[in-house]
């Protein structure tokens, strides 16, 4: 199973109940990458088991403690194997597709970046998303000095592909849904390489049931503008 | 503008810009017993003369000793807020590598790799 060519590729998918999804979004990124992380972030349902069974190496939180703390665990763990030289973290939700991350690992590789970014809003807007995200998310982004600095469009996308210079260097301390934009501050603090790739976003009953609700990004922004005073 | 109102704001603003800045040093730590003493020796001093409150708030532009002590208990209260608030973040920083340190030591690996 899997394709040479990405041998050097690990997939970290943070996880957090997601039982009923788990073995085919696994199943789907092992047929074409053989290295597939996925963090239980405490799940009390059988993600753990599913997501091995499938294929993954599996590491467990002992609590649930927040995407951005999956996502840190996860790109350690990818990173204690001395040959893995791109990570991708992947949503576990079944919205991301595995097409998309191909693409956004050749594009890594033939024009020597730091990191790729997904995006929704690059081409028109996505198809079955909702309309009150459809208007809000561009306008967050916007509204956000850092991501305008770099013109990211989507920051909140769950889907990147990184090199070893941004893992070795990534250090996410907000747990909870505030890590991307932390990442996007630490792409300007570090002078990563950055572009943005379109993606298709599958907006799936069940991503939609899942996903996080609007009034989050009062928490996100809240959190960012702490952040900084809380450093080191 | 009262001189009540020029000092709540400045005791606000060093509030937030030491609380912001300091990490816990036993310096710092030093300065909040300090701190506590002196309102120990205030508030005692308050109870046992309470029409003296008035007269300091009539300094600072006041009318009652109760409103001055009500406006203390909020910057109090703030302080308390804020300063808890860090503390928590502190603390789950902590307990999410501790976490990662648990998971990352029973790392299962698929069959057959």
């Amino acid at each position: 199973m899997g394709d040479n060519r990405y041998h050097d590729a690990w997939i970290v998918v943070p996880a957090f109940n997601e039982a009923s999804v788990i073995s085919d979004v696994v199943a789907d990124i092992r047929s074409v990458f053989e290295n597939v992380v996925c963090v239980d972030d405490g799940s009390r349902d059988e993600t753990s088991e599913r997501a091995w069974q499938a294929g993954a190496y599996v590491v467990r939180h002992p609590v649930n403690l927040g995407q951005g703390a999956a996502i840190q665990t996860g790109v350690e763990f990818a990173r204690s194997h001395p040959e893995a030289k791109v990570f991708v973290t992947f949503d576990a939700d079944g919205q991301h597709r595995v097409q998309d991350v191909i693409r956004m690992i050749d594009r890594l590789e033939a024009e020597d970046l730091d990191i790729v970014v997904g995006t929704r809003f690059a081409g028109s807007a996505p198809k079955n998303m909702p309309r009150l995200k459809r208007l809000a998310l561009p306008l967050i982004a916007k509204l956000s000095r850092t991501s305008r600095k770099l013109g990211l469009t989507d920051a909140h996308n769950g889907l990147r592909v990184f090199n070893r210079t941004v893992a070795d260097g990534l250090n996410l301390t907000m747990n909870g849904m505030a890590h991307a934009s932390e990442i996007v501050v630490l792409i300007i603090e570090n002078g990563w390489r950055v572009a943005e790739e379109p993606v298709e976003i599958l907006y799936t009953d069940y991503s939609m049931s899942k996903g996080q609700p609007l009034v989050n990004g009062v928490n996100i922004i809240f959190d960012g503008l702490l952040r900084r005073r809380m450093r080191r | 503008m009262n001189w009540i109102q020029v000092l709540l704001i400045a005791a606000i603003v060093t509030l937030l810009v030491y609380l912001l800045r300091s990490r816990r040093s036993a310096q710092s730590r030093a300065w909040v017993k300090v701190g506590y003493v002196v309102f120990v020796l205030a508030a005692v001093y308050a109870i046992v003369r309470p029409n003296d409150t008035t007269v300091v708030a009539n300094w600072l532009g006041v009318d009652r000793g109760a409103d001055l002590l009500e406006y203390a208990l909020i910057i109090a209260f703030l302080f308390t807020t804020i300063s808890t608030y860090m503390r928590f973040k502190d603390l789950e920083l902590k307990y999410a590598q501790l976490a990662r340190a648990v998971a990352l030591d029973g790392a299962r690996v698929p069959e057959g790799r």
